[in-house]
């Protein structure tokens, strides 16, 4: 009988070495293990014998068993794993393309924005924003620019017409509604809302009434700062751009404030830097932005006392920064949105 | 401002490298635009020319046979139409192989028959001037053989930018002070004979009987008489002059107040005095329906906005911006009245702006002129008249009003300046720095600074600051560190969630494009047919395709999809984040917009094939985006659109209210008509965003903590057969909300899942198969098979009950 029960365990193994499918496995258990398989049938013999052979025939019996079911656990593991493996298809050639193919990317003019705002905000500036659409008061007359005043020749301004109403921008009298002609708007309306020490920078799109060349576009993107607290002065202002600049544009960097004019600084200033890394513009004074010290007008206009807040406010170009940057000639490129303009900096951060 | 240095120099002594005023003058606030340089027109091979001999052509009468000294061994013989030479004059000859600016080339050739070896020039050929009336005559007899480029390079004209608050700089004298502040070197304002005596009234013997100032816009009118002049045209350095910086040499008198306007910046008109009717000038308002047709022919229709200078009947004069042809003086004249007058700047400005009229003279009165310069300015002119073209002047004039500003006295501090600017100033700096510039400093800290009339703008102390630092400059200021205390404020909302939104697209293989906010009506027309379009218009748009602000991202992006196929470019995915603009109840509103679009397919061939972008391809980028950007879905259900550009009907949807909810989106694909317009091959996915950044201002409240079931689930599966058009949501709701209600306070439901759907064989038509998976948890334990199947029973039969779908079995 234990003869049997190792015939059986070797008949297992045997009949296992051929089985490859799942289907082969069942069938070979049955005839094993199955009601009218050899074993269970072998185990049936248990009954002819005497009760002083029964303990060891016993014994036999689950040793055959525990080693035939093991046979089968093996095997059925091996035939998973193969099943598995097959499931996973072709093997991956991975010089092939990815399928899809779509990488993402952001546009340079992104870049340029979010590299301005990160370097700001390591020293306290904060975004904020306002609308696009503003009205002459907020663009103009709060920032110190009068309507018969010289510099709103320069602004060519972009109306709209006397009978349109605006729902969430806000007039100061009936004033027309625009489009703002710069971001310096969001310095009012963040002094109207919030209060000083207050330190912003104001990324945003805007507007003037060019003609579309290489270097002019219908819109624009532009970045305000603005810092107002208690005794900010120029050498302030000086401090914080020049930290900017070498940040964005390298460490071997000159700069210089040219004395200038903006209606809402005083004094004003375009900052100039001369950089060795810039191309064809390298180690010329070029200019960047334009700033200056808040004009005190501008503060009496949105209710600080001049007397006890100063600040200062800087603008810069952000299509004029990527330009510099990445050696872009013509500005429509950012607008035309071809992707083999945009793919050249859409990882550029 | 185009200045000639030649001419500045008349002023002041400029530096040995005059290049170095193109560093110098930036750094005081005048921009120089790159230096015309007059050696860029290829003057080779022409050449001083002496004149020797002059005879008639044998052949034709206008024209004459030179031998002309150039230099060469023997003289060269050429053939000239012109006329205003003699032998003895020097003249700019070019040669053969030179090339004149308008691109002639000159060779050796025969005129008539006589052979000729080059050509005598006007200024005009030359373009150095715009004289073509004859030969250009060079003054001095410079030596025969000098290229022509060296005697015209001594002079160099710059293109100065002078901002808009420096009214003053616009003239000779003024950049002249400027210079003179920076070197410390005096500047020279030319002698003028003695003023004449200034009446209120006309005198006797004055051309005029009255003048009256009738409009508020003019403060100071002056008026002069002088008698007897003769019109010729201006001498040669005069010419010259106003040539070196593009002005047209008229004649002598008209050339004179040009050159005193350039000069000093005050502008000059000369009436001819026997056209002023009636003896008389007025300054007041044109009337309704007035016109005046000004010096350059153009007839122009006035209105009461703006001031003219008119006699007893017409306008002679647009006030400070251009004469009419009426008053000109020609050759005819012989007796003048001068004019030199403040006119208010921002009038001044409205009329030429309304006119389109720009003009030397407009542009002065614009930024201001020195309201005490008048009667200068007009006896320079004076001068000049009575010097070159004769005649004599009434001493006495009449000059009506006040000057609006004179000097002014400023008080200032060390203390305030030093406030501003940040560093230490000695005294003495602060006050040198305003001496330069002409200013009187009388005191010391306090200084009392006394800014000349002429200095518009330097009004309060801080002006005073400024003009300190334009002479001091700020190259002290090098490495200073950051003094940056902490604020407690957060990138705004509205900022933030256009980050979140374009991060999380990138990560979804979308490429951000950036497109223009001004559109045409025509596509917002078609995009957004039921918006009144006029409403979005602009005033004075300056394009036919800007005419409009944007009301949504999609047209945009569908152009960016079209123009890269249309290049085989491989980009099938874009988004843009922007402001956007919607009409709506209550006026039109600004939003914020996240928009995104997408092809169905690669625009190229790929190796391997790939499930095509469906609409719950979409809709799921869709709620990831929303998810990145910490929002949740608005309130209400999905809203089939249906004949609802720019969408398709039956493949697109919205949720939400933008004026309402303050968020709504929409997604699906375009109408195929729309983007196949825009040429965009194949239907173009798409998902709008619209957010009122008011939603945005708003603080989050905390999420608070749920617990939940660690005890496994019971799961019970079951199919329901509904109407084919009933939304599959309201399905998985209904029963979401009969489970919930059974399970009620026994055991927990989570959400209610749809795993299949089923249409046809089987179904009777007009229905569909929605099937659903339920699965119950209790907090405490693990539900018996009884509780659930008697849980599951009560469902079936409320789902009898309570609607009208029915159990597929």
């Amino acid at each position: 009988m234990e003869n049997d029960l190792q015939a059986i365990v070797a008949q297992a193994e045997t009949i296992l070495k051929t089985v490859s499918s799942r289907a082969d496995w069942e069938q070979a258990k049955a005839t094993i293990l199955g009601p009218n398989g050899s074993l269970t049938q072998a185990a049936k013999g248990i009954g002819q014998l005497t009760k002083e052979e029964r303990p060891a025939f016993g014994q036999a019996l689950n040793q055959a068993k525990k080693k035939v079911e093991g046979f089968f656990k093996t095997s059925n593991e091996s035939i998973e794993a193969q099943a598995d493996l097959a499931s996973l298809g072709e093997k991956a050639d991975p010089s092939l393309p990815s399928v899809p193919s779509h990488l993402g990317g952001t546009h340079p003019l992104t870049n340029v924005r979010r590299r301005v705002v990160s370097i700001f905000r390591k020293i306290g500036f904060t975004v904020a924003e306002a609308t696009e659409v503003e009205t002459e008061w907020f663009c103009f007359d709060a920032l110190n620019t009068p309507d018969d005043h010289p510099a709103r020749d320069e602004q060519d301004t972009l109306f709209f017409p006397p009978n349109s109403t605006w729902a969430n921008i806000t007039q100061k009298a009936k004033e027309a509604h625009v489009l703002r002609t710069h971001t310096s708007s969001v310095q009012i309306r963040t002094l109207f809302k919030e209060k000083p020490p207050l330190r912003i920078i104001a990324p945003g799109r805007c507007f003037r009434r060019d003609t579309v060349d290489a270097t002019h576009s219908a819109n624009f993107h532009q970045t305000e700062g603005l810092y107002v607290d208690k005794n900010v002065t120029v050498k302030d202002l000086k401090a914080v751009l020049d930290y900017f600049l070498k940040e964005l544009f390298g460490d071997k960097l000159e700069t210089r404030l040219r004395p200038s004019f903006f209606p809402f600084t005083e004094p004003s200033f375009e900052v100039d830097l001369k950089a060795p890394n810039l191309g064809k513009l390298s180690n010329k004074w070029i200019e960047i932005m334009g700033c200056g010290m808040v004009d005190p007008e501008v503060l009496k206009l949105v209710n600080l006392d001049p007397e006890e807040w100063s600040g200062f406010a800087f603008g810069l170009g952000i299509e004029r920064v990527a330009m510099i940057l990445h050696g872009i000639d013509d500005i429509r490129h950012f607008y035309q949105n071809d992707q083999r303009f945009l793919s050249q900096f859409s990882n550029a951060t | 401002m185009k200045i000639s240095l030649d001419w500045l120099s008349a002023y002041i002594d400029l530096p040995d490298n005059p290049d170095d005023l193109i560093d110098v003058l930036p750094m005081l606030g005048i921009e120089v635009e790159a230096g015309e340089e007059q050696s860029s027109r290829n003057l080779d091979h022409v050449v001083v020319g002496e004149i020797l001999s002059k005879v008639p052509h044998p052949e034709a009468d206008r024209l004459s046979v030179c031998a002309v000294e150039v230099g060469g061994e023997k003289p060269a013989n050429i053939v000239c139409g012109a006329t205003n030479f003699q032998p003895g004059d020097h003249v700019p000859v070019a040669l053969p192989g030179a090339k004149l600016p308008g691109g002639f080339k000159i060779k050796k050739s025969k005129l008539r028959g006589v052979p000729s070896e080059g050509m005598m020039c006007s200024a005009k050929e030359l373009e150095i001037g715009t004289d073509d009336q004859g030969l250009l005559i060079l003054p001095d007899n410079p030596k025969v053989g000098t290229p022509i480029e060296q005697l015209l390079s001594e002079d160099k004209v710059l293109e100065l930018e002078i901002t808009a608050n420096r009214g003053d700089c616009l003239s000779y004298l003024g950049v002249a002070r400027e210079i003179s502040a920076y070197y410390q070197r005096k500047y020279n304002t030319p002698k003028v004979a003695d003023l004449g005596i200034k009446h209120e009234e006309c005198p006797d013997g004055h051309f005029l009987n009255s003048v009256s100032i009738e409009s508020k816009d003019c403060s100071r009118y002056g008026a002069w008489s002088i008698q007897g002049v003769s019109i010729a045209p201006s001498p040669d350095w005069l010419k010259a002059r106003l040539e070196s910086v593009g002005l047209r040499p008229i004649n002598n008198v008209v050339d004179i107040t040009n050159f005193v306007l350039l000069e000093t910046g005050q502008p000059l008109h000369a009436f001819d005095a026997s056209k002023i009717k009636g003896k008389t000038i007025q300054i007041r308002q044109a009337k309704e329906n007035e016109s005046i047709t000004t010096l350059d022919d153009v007839k122009r229709k006035l209105d009461p906005s703006m001031m003219v200078i008119a006699d007893g009947e017409t306008p002679l004069v647009v006030a400070g911006i251009m004469g009419s042809v009426d008053a000109e003086v020609n050759t005819t004249t012989t007796d003048l009245v001068l004019e030199s007058a403040w006119f208010r700047p921002g009038s001044i400005r409205h009329t030429a702006r309304k006119l389109g009229l720009h003009t030397d003279s407009s542009q002065r009165f614009s930024r201001d002129v020195d309201p005490q310069g008048l009667e200068y300015a007009a006896q320079r002119a004076i001068d000049l008249i009575l010097e070159i073209a004769g005649g004599k002047c009434l001493p006495e004039y009449v000059c009506k009003g006040s000057a609006p500003r004179g000097e002014r006295k400023i008080e200032i501090t060390q203390a305030y300046a030093e406030r501003i600017c940040g560093f230490e100033i000695q005294p003495e700096q602060l006050s040198s720095a305003w001496k330069r510039l002409g200013f009187l400093v009388e005191g010391n800290d306090p200084w009392h600074v006394i800014v000349p009339s002429f200095r518009s703008e330097v009004e309060r102390p801080i002006d005073l600051v400024e003009e300190f630092l334009r002479i001091h400059g700020t190259k002290d200021l090098q490495d200073t560190p950051v003094v940056c205390p902490s604020t407690s404020r957060e990138n705004d909302g509205t900022y933030e969630v256009c980050q979140k939104a374009t991060d999380n697209l990138v990560g979804q293989g979308y490429q951000e494009a950036c497109n223009y906010s001004l559109r045409s009506g025509e596509e917002i027309n078609s995009w957004h047919p039921s918006f009144d379009t006029n409403s979005l218009s602009l005033l004075n748009p300056l394009t036919s395709d800007h005419t409009h602000v944007r009301a949504s991202l999609l047209p945009g992006l569908v152009d960016n999809l079209a123009h890269n196929q249309k290049n085989l470019n491989d980009l099938t995915r874009v988004f843009e984040t922007g402001r956007i603009f919607r009409p709506g109840p209550r006026g039109n509103v600004e939003w914020i917009s996240i928009a995104f679009a997408s092809f169905s397919e690669p625009n190229s061939r790929q190796w391997k094939t790939q499930a095509k972008l469906d609409f719950f391809g979409i809709k799921n980028q869709f709620l990831s985006v929303l998810h990145a950007m910490g929002l949740s879905l608005p309130k209400g259900d999905w809203e089939n659109l249906s004949k609802s550009a720019p969408w398709q009907s039956d493949y697109s949807a919205k949720i939400g209210d933008c004026h309402r909810n303050k968020l709504e989106a929409s997604i699906g694909i375009l109408d195929l008509q729309l983007t196949k317009k825009k040429e965009a091959k194949g239907p173009v996915f798409a998902v709008e965003i619209l957010i009122d950044p008011i939603l945005l201002s708003k603080r989050k409240k905390a999420v608070t903590f749920t617990r939940f079931s660690s005890f496994p689930p019971a799961i019970k599966d079951l199919a329901l057969v509904v109407q084919g058009d009933t939304p599959a949501e309201s399905v998985r709701s209904d029963l979401e909300q009969i489970a919930i209600s059974v399970g009620s306070d026994q055991f927990e439901v989570d959400p209610v899942t749809i795993f299949d759907l089923f249409q046809g064989q089987g179904m009777e038509a007009g229905q569909k198969s929605v099937a659903c998976s339920m699965r119950f948890r209790a907090l405490d334990r693990t539900l018996s098979e009884k509780e659930v199947n008697q849980a599951f029973d009560t469902i079936l039969q409320k789902i009898d009950q309570d609607t009208p779908y029915e159990l597929r079995t």
